[in-house]
């Protein structure tokens, strides 16, 4: 122990300087309207002046009886509730409050007495031992006390405003380019668009009404230098409730190399779970810890931005580990979409990001999430340019069936359709490659008089796909045998595209020239279908001698039949051939129609007198309605439908 | 190894590489390199393995001495990577054995990263005590010093203890109640225990376990023989080897999900020059682990065990202590606290620059990963 010199007066001058200042000091002590902090002052310079006195009494240190009885007054304020199970802050405020009174006169008793030099004064020291005893005994009270709080409160504040993430999450888009044979895409295909409105959801991770008395902990034990045990036991609460809410978000703890070799179905659940949780855990509680953190320990400088790291390193840790995981990844074509998402979560997070990790501390954190971001940014232009490859190197050995929309029209078209909603962002990405796709995709509208919205990185980017896509088409047409055939496949999956444009968010990407100029590529199949499959079969119905009325009987007769083994071949086949769209089988039957049936009516007009059932096998009437058959994919033979005819 | 030495290590590679393709003797050159690489190994393993076992800094197995040991990872994957990569045709490396070779060192890449994250979460564990170590400090640092102080020293000790002797096999978040902090008459009452324990295995899947990782690194793992020990099989072989001993290092040291077992033979080959010193190590620290595990501990950080022989001794100072104390008594007290102190200081100092390093080498794993794979990815025939 300390040997100092004693400052205590011994005069009786001197004790009567201190009895004039004490009696002002209360005098001011009682006055009304006095702030908190000078009030303080006040009565712990009571308590000083008032223990110069006692010493002063007992200059043979039996005196201290003044600070001695209020030690033992507040003994039993703070003793009593050692023995009982009931914590003070669920008795009611009053007990609190007086608790809290007792600590801050425990403080104060010990002040006083420290503030005094130490002599040999045995009684003084005795004293002092035993009010640190005391505050001992109450800090660690109040730790209880405050984890008890914590604890408690932290049950009621379970996110029920949350909607559940797979209520949100939609339908994951789970195939390959490989594997695809349904409608379904479309739906399936929907963006991953969790909540927009989670975005600044601050809650109460404590109920409000809580937040003055955590407060009030913090400042006794800040005061009597437990700050220490204040913090470990404040991060040791939040940090497992922010744990808990991430368990509660289902976030399977996988470790990398299960990552690495999971299917892409769950891999894309997984996915979709982690942009959640990162909007949730970043938005919302976060965000919500911190201003926790800033209400409770606002007042304690460094402290506050040490418990927030603290609290939220490891689960955002967590988080990023399984970012970089995927970032890591092989980059398949399918992973766009949901790798799109979680660039773009992080990217709206960011500004969050470093606010929440602002100091030195936590730079760290900002820096591995930078990273990250930088990690899928990179990850999502490998997708983007492996989707590019995918489509132009689908590959398939036999012809597509009825020649009718193919799987990768409807794939790559539907997935493309999903961009739009990404366009910001794909812009940005692929920026710095898009002066190559430009030059390659040598439509107008990328020159300089185009639109903004058809001259984007991301529109240079979409025709320069689909235009893989024609390529690849015209390839998979090559398979079919039937030049007929090939115009058929060409002209539907064209029409789908264009389509698919019109109908779509795509529009202003493509724009009208695109439009135009593919509406004539598919109409240009349609006349060329009309041409190889009719133009053979009319010009059998055509006057040989343009000079004579009529044909011979049997001539007519040779025409009538060689027609109708034409037709009936070209009906045969085209029965089985597909035009899934209405409208536009509608359209070519039309077509068909006034060319083939004029011509036929002509022919027979022009010969009636040889016009009867035996040598005519199909009135008309018949051609006009059998033409309705052809390009339902149903392959019918004429056998029957002549036989149905006649009875 | 200074940064100088390692980039002319480099550049001597590179130059090799431009000059010799179509040269005469390009593989004795080769051997040259592969001899200089495995001197230099030595060397740093060498001066790793003749730190102090017991000193103020830089002792084995301390925090510096980690620290050292990853800087010492680093420049060998480095260069490693370099003797197999550098101006290498993809064919080279994708042609057996390395066919098969190169697969499995990815594998254990990956491995290794997971090792690095469940170490970086250890690292918060140790953090953890070290913050109660200092509670414990300021308590008996305090003059006058008194029961109240001893008793608030002795309760940051408890928790630490228990803290330190987490059984890394059950450390799941249930478990907390029986091992948080006693707080005496109220125990009864579960709520109240919740928040001081941290748990070790939160960020780790459940059944993941740090020595079977190791032990399934170490599958396959065999020093090439014969002629292919001079030549690429080599240094796949170093590489995968010292990824395997620094993570078995690391789980070792700090604390980690289920360890048992961990003093799992490596297979180190001890009949080539460059891995005695590797070996030496592997020897040390696995008698020290044999000795240790079965009491259940924090890993055999050097900072940890200082700092649970000094919690133990204290505790047993403040069980005993009544006021005033005794005089002699306090001076050794006061030398031990001195102590702890110190360690807190050299961990306060340390622990974060060492998770940051252990963050470097999983990005130095990740991107190891991603070079082999384009080099293969190249060299894969097209399709």
């Amino acid at each position: 122990m300390d040997e100092c010199q004693s400052a205590i007066p011994a005069h009786d001058g001197d004790l009567h300087v201190v009895a004039a200042a004490h009696h002002i000091v209360k005098a001011l002590g009682t006055t009304k309207n006095l702030s908190d902090d000078l009030r303080k002052i006040l009565i712990d310079l009571d308590a000083h002046l008032s223990l110069i006195t006692s010493n002063i009494d007992s200059k043979g240190g039996k005196g201290f009886v003044e600070v001695e009885e209020r030690l033992k007054r507040v003994e039993r304020k703070i003793v009593i509730w050692e023995s009982d199970r009931i914590m003070i802050w669920d008795s009611g405020p009053k007990e609190a409050s007086d608790y809290l009174e007792a600590v801050d006169e425990v403080q104060t008793l010990i002040d006083s007495l420290r503030g005094l030099s130490m002599n040999e004064n045995q009684k003084q020291k005795e004293l002092l031992h035993r009010a640190s005893s005391l505050l001992q005994m109450a800090m660690s009270r109040l730790e209880e006390e405050l984890i008890h709080m914590l604890v408690k409160h932290k049950q009621q504040s379970e996110p029920t405003y949350i909607p559940s993430p797979s209520s949100q999450r939609n339908v994951v888009y789970n195939e390959s380019v490989v594997s695809l044979d349904n409608e379904s895409v479309k739906e399936a295909l929907s963006k991953n668009s969790c909540t927009d409105e989670c975005g600044e959801y601050i809650v109460d991770l404590v109920p409000e009404h809580v937040i003055p008395d955590i407060k009030s902990i913090a400042k006794v034990m800040f005061a009597s230098d437990y700050g220490q045990e204040f913090c470990e036991a404040f991060i040791g609460v939040r940090k497992e409730a922010l744990e808990q809410h991430f368990d509660i978000l289902e976030n399977g703890k996988l470790s990398i190399e299960d990552l690495l070799k999971m299917e892409w179905c769950s891999l894309s659940t997984e996915m979709n779970k982690w942009t959640w949780s990162m909007k949730i855990i970043v938005g919302v509680y976060l965000m919500s810890e911190k201003r926790l953190c800033d209400q409770v320990l606002g007042k304690f400088g460094s402290v506050n931005s040490f418990c927030f790291l603290e609290i939220a390193k490891t689960t955002i840790l967590c988080l990023l580990n399984f970012g970089e995981a995927i970032a890591m990844g092989p980059q398949e074509p399918e992973k766009l979409l949901r790798l799109l998402d979680m660039y773009e979560t992080l990217a709206d997070l960011v500004i969050d990001i470093d606010a929440l990790f602002s100091e030195d501390g936590g730079s760290f954190v900002r820096l591995e999430f930078h990273k990250l971001l930088e990690g899928l940014a990179d990850s999502v232009k490998a997708a983007f340019n492996a989707f590019g490859v995918a489509v132009s190197s689908n590959g398939s050995l036999y012809p597509f069936p009825g020649g009718g929309v193919h799987p990768l029209s409807k794939y790559v078209m539907n997935y493309i359709s999903m961009f739009p909603e990404y366009c910001s962002t794909l812009n940005l990405l692929l920026e710095d490659q898009h002066s190559d796709v430009a030059s390659l995709v040598s439509e107008p509208q990328c020159g300089p008089t185009a639109s903004l919205s058809t001259s984007c990185p991301m529109a240079c980017h979409l025709r320069s796909i689909t235009s893989s896509l024609e390529s690849n088409l015209h390839k998979k047409s090559k398979l079919h045998k039937d030049e007929a055939l090939q115009h058929i496949f060409l002209m539907n999956n064209l029409h789908y595209m264009v389509q698919k444009v019109k109908g779509s968010e795509l529009r202003p990407f493509f724009g009208d020239e695109w439009i135009r100029k593919h509406n004539a590529k598919f109409q240009q199949h349609e006349m060329n279908y009309e041409r190889v499959t009719w133009s053979s079969v009319v010009l059998l119905l055509k006057d040989d001698n343009p000079g004579s009325s009529s044909l011979s009987k049997s001539a007519f007769k040779e025409k009538c039949k060689g027609f109708s083994v034409a037709f009936e071949e070209v009906y045969k086949n085209q029965t089985s051939w597909c035009i899934p769209d209405p409208q536009l089988r509608e359209d070519l039957r039309i077509s068909t129609s006034l060319k083939v049936v004029h011509a036929y009516r002509t022919f027979l007009g022009r010969n009636p007198a040889h016009v009867d059932d035996k040598c005519i096998k199909h009135t008309v009437e018949d051609v006009e309605k059998l033409l309705l058959d052809l390009f339902e994919g149903s392959p019918r033979s004429l056998r029957n439908s002549r036989r149905m005819m006649k009875t | 190894m200074t940064g100088t030495d390692q980039s002319s290590f480099l550049g001597r590679i590179s130059i090799r590489r431009n000059q010799v393709n179509a040269m005469e003797g390009y593989h004795e050159q080769e051997i040259e390199d592969l001899e200089l690489f495995q001197r230099q190994l030595s060397d740093r393993f060498t001066e790793l393995l003749s730190a102090p076992d017991d000193a103020p800094t830089e002792a084995f197995l301390s925090i510096s001495w980690i620290r050292k040991l990853l800087d010492v990872f680093l420049c060998c994957e480095t260069e490693c990577k370099a003797i197999l990569l550098m101006e290498r045709d993809a064919a080279q490396i994708s042609k057996p054995p390395l066919d098969r070779l190169i697969p499995e060192l990815l594998e254990r890449v990956v491995k290794a990263m997971d090792i690095c994250n469940a170490v970086t979460n250890g690292v918060e564990l140790v953090r953890h005590c070290q913050k109660l170590a200092e509670i414990a400090v300021s308590a008996l640092e305090q003059k006058p010093f008194g029961e109240g102080q001893a008793r608030r020293a002795k309760k940051a000790l408890v928790s630490l203890m228990s803290a330190m002797h987490v059984d890394d096999k059950e450390s799941s978040v249930q478990k907390t109640a029986e091992r948080s902090w006693s707080f005496g008459r109220r125990s009864g009452n579960k709520d109240r225990h919740h928040g001081h324990y941290r748990s070790l295995s939160w960020q780790v899947a459940k059944h993941w376990s740090a020595s079977k990782q190791i032990h399934a690194m170490t599958m396959n793992l065999a020093a090439p023989r014969g002629p292919e020990a001079s030549c690429l099989p080599a240094p796949v072989y170093i590489l995968s080897l010292i990824i395997v001993f620094v993570m078995w290092v690391l789980i070792a040291a700090i604390p980690c999900q289920e360890r048992s077992g961990l003093t799992t033979h490596l297979p180190i080959n001890k009949h080539v020059n460059w891995t005695h010193s590797l070996a030496g190590i592997h020897d040390k620290i696995g008698e020290e682990w044999k000795k240790k595990e079965k009491k259940g501990m924090a890993g055999l950080l050097y900072e940890m065990q200082k700092m649970e022989k000094l919690g133990q001794s204290l505790i047993e100072f403040t069980d005993s202590y009544q006021f005033p104390g005794e005089k002699e008594k306090s001076d050794e007290v006061a030398a031990q606290v001195a102590e702890l102190a110190e360690v807190c200081r050299r961990m306060d100092e340390g622990l974060v620059p060492l998770q940051m390093l252990i963050r470097e080498a999983f990005h130095r794993l990740v991107r190891n990963r991603t070079e082999f794979l384009d080099v293969l990815e190249q060299g894969a025939p097209v399709v």
